[in-house]
């Protein structure tokens, strides 16, 4: 995954035309067979936990549906499969997870894939822009006080990522209503959608990326902070390296040192945190779709939790794995592209 | 014969419930004429429902999303009176043990087909017996319709009128089309998702964790009803992002404690909003604490009273609850007008007492300053469940009972205290309507102990005495005579003490002061908000 480089004791190897594509297809390949134990051990832990919590579906069920009978609760207990043992359960379970069957919800009366589906594609949207603002105001942040660093902007942007760092992401979240919606009335509350909007399908988007902007700001502020702290120490280190003082020797410009050679190697351990925090955003969204009404994956499990619907929670975190390995392979593949010497084992 | 006069005086006798409801009349009253057309977007202090419709109740959320599509045979207005709604009439046999009930004529449920007998024959049979007044029904023998108007209900034993009307009045007692649920399993029908309905709104999309969207039903047999468009039923999870929603106009009405109370205080005090207690009186929501009888410690009535005697209920109102709750004096409500009394035997806050009758117990203090120690659980489906549990450790530990506190979440309260009776004592929450049988009496008699049922007697108090009472009230249809029983009932467990309601909730609806016509109902989270309109 992210972040396993060669040993910097070892000569980097660098890999050329076609056979930089060989490479990433080898680590591709070498990825996706490492995902199937992952797999294995996410959807077997996750079992497992929820496994012992106390209280069951099937307990709140019967409490919500007032049945006391015994015969009853024993049906339904067939029914759905609880009269097993667990470990035959977590085999029938993984069986047809194979077959791509994530469950039945019986609280929802339907398919797990179709409850998970309704929210999915909303988390989706709030990761990508929060991670592309957290991106975008990062490494520009960490760019200008590298370059103007130990002056008035420097502090300025170390004063504003700490800022953004300490707070917390509800906190910002509920700041930014009162402000922007509350008080300027510039955005929406919260929701995804203005409800009953009916001005077509560019209207809708546009609806969509207005009802997006405050969820993402709270949520990729703070990855932004990071991303800037990291970004600047980065830039100053790489900025000291031989090939730098090279470049600059040869008669380059400082813009054209700085982007073409001092950011891109610099931007490999922004490259490395994203990956590894890609499970951090997906469940800090959890939050933020709670302060913005947002339809996610967030609002579903938070849910699922609370009634205990084990196949819902076994489903969305299978799918968020899914999505952070993806996400994992794909930040290692930007990696050998940012830096052809290196080859990730 | 159920009509507004007869019932007042059968039933209520002079004053009932007006005193104090209309006569402080709420902002929401009508206000001038109607307005037609818009959208009204509401919300709740809860979450999204796991369905639209739960057959068997399942819950506030469901309940507040499906009662403004189906409806009930019967309504009780604020003044207390009982009215028809899908039924015109009902009257009793003169032996009580039957009755007779007249069906609305002209209704037709939202796919246009008309609502009939059967559908009331079926609803009864299939969808109350079943689920919805499962507990209420134990005395019922049968349903059927000797004619197209008419439906008759049977039972073996004498069913008093007010239990009667108030069963048909049941928050979830709905009348649901035969010929959808007929043959399905009605708790997996997928027209639970999408109920078609005989209410005053139609379904026309549920957005998943965003909100429901209703349309005006133009064929609703209230005639020119309802006066609004569309409703929204909209979730947000979050109390500050509500309060918010609202302050933005997003929201013009949250029912059920929508926001948190210094929100309460600053939206009011802006004069766009209006906050009211009014619309709960027939769901008055309580926090009781009990004692496990399984505990040989609690086995003697002293050290019971002792536990109530060490806590300051004024304390919790006011500190915990803001004010918005008051103390709770019996397992009847106070805004209970039928049968309420004060008097009851007192548990009020005595510290001294509670010792003094600790020690009279064989529960002197020892070395250690401890009396025993005990497991105390508060059920962590409200925050406030454990701020109170928080107080209660330390007025116990007072007095020198040790109490180890624990508050878990809402699956794990529910196995604890109601299936594995993991508990020395209780922190939990009720909510009641006015008639006591079985929604009050089932938390103190010995068939209410059911293992696994929740919001039942979980504390295993049994008293043959109180059982033989509750069946007296349960076929008593003289109402005057059962109202002295229901006092009588009062006075037994406020002295034997085995769960008491240590406080009584005032919940609260905050709507903008556009919004006409809200809070019009005893039950408002479950009315159908036909008549509910927005100013200009």
């Amino acid at each position: 995954m992210a972040g396993e480089l060669a040993s910097p004791a070892a000569p980097p190897r660098i890999a050329r035309g076609s056979s930089r594509r060989a490479a990433a297809l080898r680590l591709l390949r070498r990825r996706l067979i490492q995902a199937v134990p992952l797999m294995l051990g996410v959807v077997v832990i996750n079992f497992v936990l929820i496994q012992l919590a106390p209280g069951s579906f099937l307990e709140l069920m019967t409490a919500e549906n007032q049945v006391s009978d015994p015969a009853t609760i024993e049906l339904l207990r067939k029914t759905y499969g609880l009269d097993d043992p667990v470990w035959l359960q977590l085999v029938k379970y993984i069986w047809a997870l194979m077959q791509f069957d994530f469950g039945f919800s019986y609280r929802q009366n339907r398919p797990v894939i179709d409850a998970i589906s309704d929210h999915l594609p909303a988390t989706l949207l709030l990761m990508i822009s929060s991670i592309t603002l957290a991106l975008a105001v990062g490494v520009s942040a960490g760019v200008v006080a590298s370059v103007k660093v130990r002056t008035f902007w420097d502090s300025l942007v170390s004063v504003a990522a700490m800022f953004f760092f300490a707070a917390p992401g509800f906190w910002l979240g509920i700041m930014l209503i009162v402000l922007f919606s509350v008080k300027l009335g510039w955005l929406p509350v919260g929701g995804m959608m203005t409800i009953g909007d009916r001005s077509g399908a560019a209207g809708g988007v546009l609806d969509i990326l207005h009802h997006l902007i405050l969820p993402t700001l709270a949520l990729g502020l703070f990855y932004a902070a990071i991303y800037t702290r990291v970004m600047r120490s980065s830039m100053l280190e790489v900025a000291q390296l031989d090939f730098v003082r090279t470049a600059r020797a040869k008669g380059l410009s400082r813009n054209q040192v700085t982007i073409s050679h001092v950011l891109r190697n610099a931007l490999l351990p922004v490259v490395t945190i994203l990956g590894v925090q890609m499970g951090t955003v997906l469940a800090g969204s959890v939050v933020i779709e709670s302060v913005f009404s947002w339809p996610g994956v967030g609002s579903l499990l938070f849910d699922s939790v609370s009634s205990r619907n084990y196949p819902v929670v076994l489903g969305i975190m299978v799918l968020g794995s899914l999505v952070v390995i993806a996400a994992n392979i794909a930040v290692d593949l930007v990696y050998m592209w940012l830096d052809p010497r290196i080859e990730i084992r | 014969m159920v009509d507004r006069n007869r019932v007042t005086r059968r039933v209520f006798g002079a004053g009932v419930l007006a005193t104090g409801l209309v006569g402080g009349a709420a902002s929401g009253f009508a206000q001038g004429t109607p307005r037609r057309g818009g959208t009204l977007v509401a919300t709740w202090g809860g979450g999204e429902p796991q369905a639209c419709y739960v057959p068997a109740g399942g819950g506030s959320s469901p309940t507040f999303s499906s009662s403004k599509l189906f409806e009930r045979l019967g309504n009780r207005a604020m003044d207390g009176q009982f009215q028809g709604e899908l039924a015109e009439s009902w009257k009793p046999a003169a032996d009580f043990k039957s009755y007779i009930i007249k069906i609305r004529k002209g209704v037709k449920f939202h796919d246009g087909k008309d609502m009939t007998v059967d559908d009331v024959v079926y609803s009864i049979s299939e969808i109350w017996k079943k689920y919805s007044a499962a507990s209420a029904l134990t005395d019922f023998t049968g349903v059927e319709a000797p004619d197209a108007d008419t439906v008759v209900m049977t039972f073996s034993k004498p069913v008093p009128e007010f239990f009667f009307s108030s069963l048909l009045c049941g928050s979830v007692n709905y009348i649901v089309p035969k010929h959808v649920y007929a043959g399905s399993d009605p708790v997996t029908n997928p027209a639970n998702n999408a109920p078609i309905a005989t209410g005053p709104w139609k379904f026309k999309e549920w957005v998943r964790g965003s909100h429901f969207e209703y349309v005006k039903n133009e064929n609703y047999w209230r005639k020119d009803m309802p006066y609004m468009d569309r409703l929204i039923i909209r979730y947000v999870r979050d109390p500050a992002g509500r309060a918010a929603a609202m302050e933005a106009g997003d929201i013009h009405i949250g029912v059920f404690n929508p926001v948190a109370p210094p929100d309460i205080k600053r939206l009011t005090a802006t004069g766009k909003f209006v906050a009211t207690p009014k619309g709960y009186e027939e769901s008055v929501w309580s926090t009781t604490l009990e004692c496990s009888m399984r505990n040989p410690v609690f086995a003697k009535r002293e050290v019971r009273q002792a536990m109530f005697h060490a806590i300051d209920r004024n304390f919790l109102a006011k500190t915990i609850y803001y004010g918005y709750a008051r103390p709770g004096t019996s397992p009847i409500y106070s805004p209970n007008k039928e049968f309420y009394t004060t008097d009851t035997f007192s548990t009020a806050f005595d510290p001294k007492k509670a010792a003094a009758l600790l020690d009279a117990a064989g529960y002197p203090k020892k070395a250690d300053g401890k009396r025993f120690a005990i497991n105390l659980l508060a059920a962590g489906w409200f925050t406030e469940n454990g701020k109170i549990g928080a107080y209660v450790k330390q007025a116990l530990e007072d007095v020198g009972v040790a109490v180890n506190l624990s508050v878990p979440d809402r699956p794990t309260s529910i196995k604890r205290i109601y299936t594995d009776y993991d508990f020395d004592m209780a922190i939990s929450n009720q909510a009641n309507p006015s008639e006591p049988v079985p929604s009050t009496t089932q938390y103190f008699t010995t068939d209410g102990i059911k293992k696994g049922v929740p919001f039942r007697n979980a504390n295993g108090y049994s008293n043959p005495e109180v059982d033989a009472l509750v069946e007296k009230i349960k076929v008593e249809t003289d109402p005057a005579k059962r109202k002295a029983l229901v006092f009588q009932f009062q006075k037994i467990i406020t002295t034997e003490a085995p769960l008491l309601p240590i406080l009584e909730l005032e919940s609260i609806t905050v709507a903008s002061t556009r919004v006409q016509n809200h809070s019009n109902d005893p039950n408002y989270l479950a009315a159908s908000w036909y008549d509910i309109w927005l100013a200009s």
